[in-house]
């Protein structure tokens, strides 16, 4: 596929993601609770390592390339490692552990961050293992990590089943499902994956768009229509 | 099911709800917002006189939703709506 087009197609769910930020900041803002940190902290991670990625398509110098893809593999991890983490402590843990285990997670964040720079960008003390066997595994991770996610949610929807609730279980299968495919066309390079796991990625975005939308801007809309009527 | 308390956040919150849902009676009992609340007599009092310090409620002795307190009520329902439909659970 043409560079220029997955470049747009990055550009397309880094701003589908980031646009996403400002509705899952809300439960962190109204709340001020930090369990509810990861939810956007989670999405502006899968922003950046989509950036990281379209940047990498942008350069013709493999070197550039190389780091670019370490620094969208190592985001894309931590987006989906807050993202399960805001999941798994919603409901279970005391807010005092939750803190702790935020700021250590965000610390945590940090020093990787330090060591990838340190070992991509400085003359080389530690030699990576090869980007396509780091990818295999990482997307295996996240795709782990997204259907945990599913599976949560799902259990939400299941203890009290409206048909609003089941959207966010699909949108995350979506994205498990994207991770799926990106995996298939790691291993056997086939076309139809990697074009698969494009589309399937920018529906589950749009999907959590619309999960927005419904909760957050069409009542407005609503309110504003009854009160010109 | 553990039960983990409840901060001072959402008890104001879960009050300025009763309030609202309470809004079309004529007059707002005491013992009523306190039962579905479950917050004892002497803290609810001291609760509903700083919701009016913040200016989200009315009147103390029969509290209705101020302009300010009915808009933060709304954009609370939104987003406890919206983390439902996400499937996050806030208690």
């Amino acid at each position: 596929m043409n560079n220029q087009i997955l470049i747009i197609i990055e550009g397309i769910s880094a701003t589908l993601a980031f646009m996403l930020v400002r509705f899952m900041i809300k439960p962190y803002r109204m709340t001020g609770e930090n369990r509810y940190l990861g939810l956007p902290l989670g999405f502006t991670l899968l922003g950046v390592s989509y950036i990281f990625m379209g940047v990498s398509l942008s350069f013709s110098d493999s070197l550039i390339i190389e780091k670019m893809k370490w620094l969208q593999l190592f985001t894309g991890v931590y987006a989906f490692v807050f993202l399960a983490v805001t999941y798994y402590f919603s409901a279970k843990m005391p807010r005092q552990k939750v803190h702790l285990l935020m700021q250590a997670l965000i610390s945590l964040m940090f020093l990787v961050l330090v060591f990838l720079f340190v070992t991509l960008f400085l003359p080389p003390l530690f030699a990576l293992p090869s980007y396509k066997t780091a990818d295999e595994y990482f997307r295996l991770f996240n795709m782990i990590l997204a259907i945990y996610i599913t599976f949560h949610t799902l259990r939400s929807h299941a203890v009290k089943p409206e048909p609003k609730t089941i959207l966010a279980p699909l949108g995350y299968a979506l994205l498990a499902f994207s991770q799926y495919s990106f995996l298939i066309w790691s291993l056997d390079s086939s076309f139809s994956a990697f074009v698969g796991a494009h589309v399937i990625r920018i529906l589950s975005l749009l999907v959590f768009l619309f999960v927005s939308y419904k909760a957050i801007i069409a009542p407005q809309d609503t309110a504003q229509k009854k009160s010109v009527v | 099911m553990k039960q983990l308390r409840r901060d001072r956040l959402k008890i104001y919150m879960d009050i300025l709800l009763v309030i609202k849902a309470e809004s079309r009676k004529e007059k707002i009992v005491f013992t009523r917002i306190q039962q579905k609340t479950n917050v004892p007599f002497d803290r609810l009092k001291m609760y509903l006189s700083e919701l009016k310090d913040l200016d989200l409620i009315q009147d103390e002795s029969s509290p209705k939703l101020t302009g300010k307190g009915l808009q933060y009520v709304t954009e609370y329902e939104k987003v406890l709506d919206f983390m439902k439909r996400m499937g996050l659970t806030y208690s």
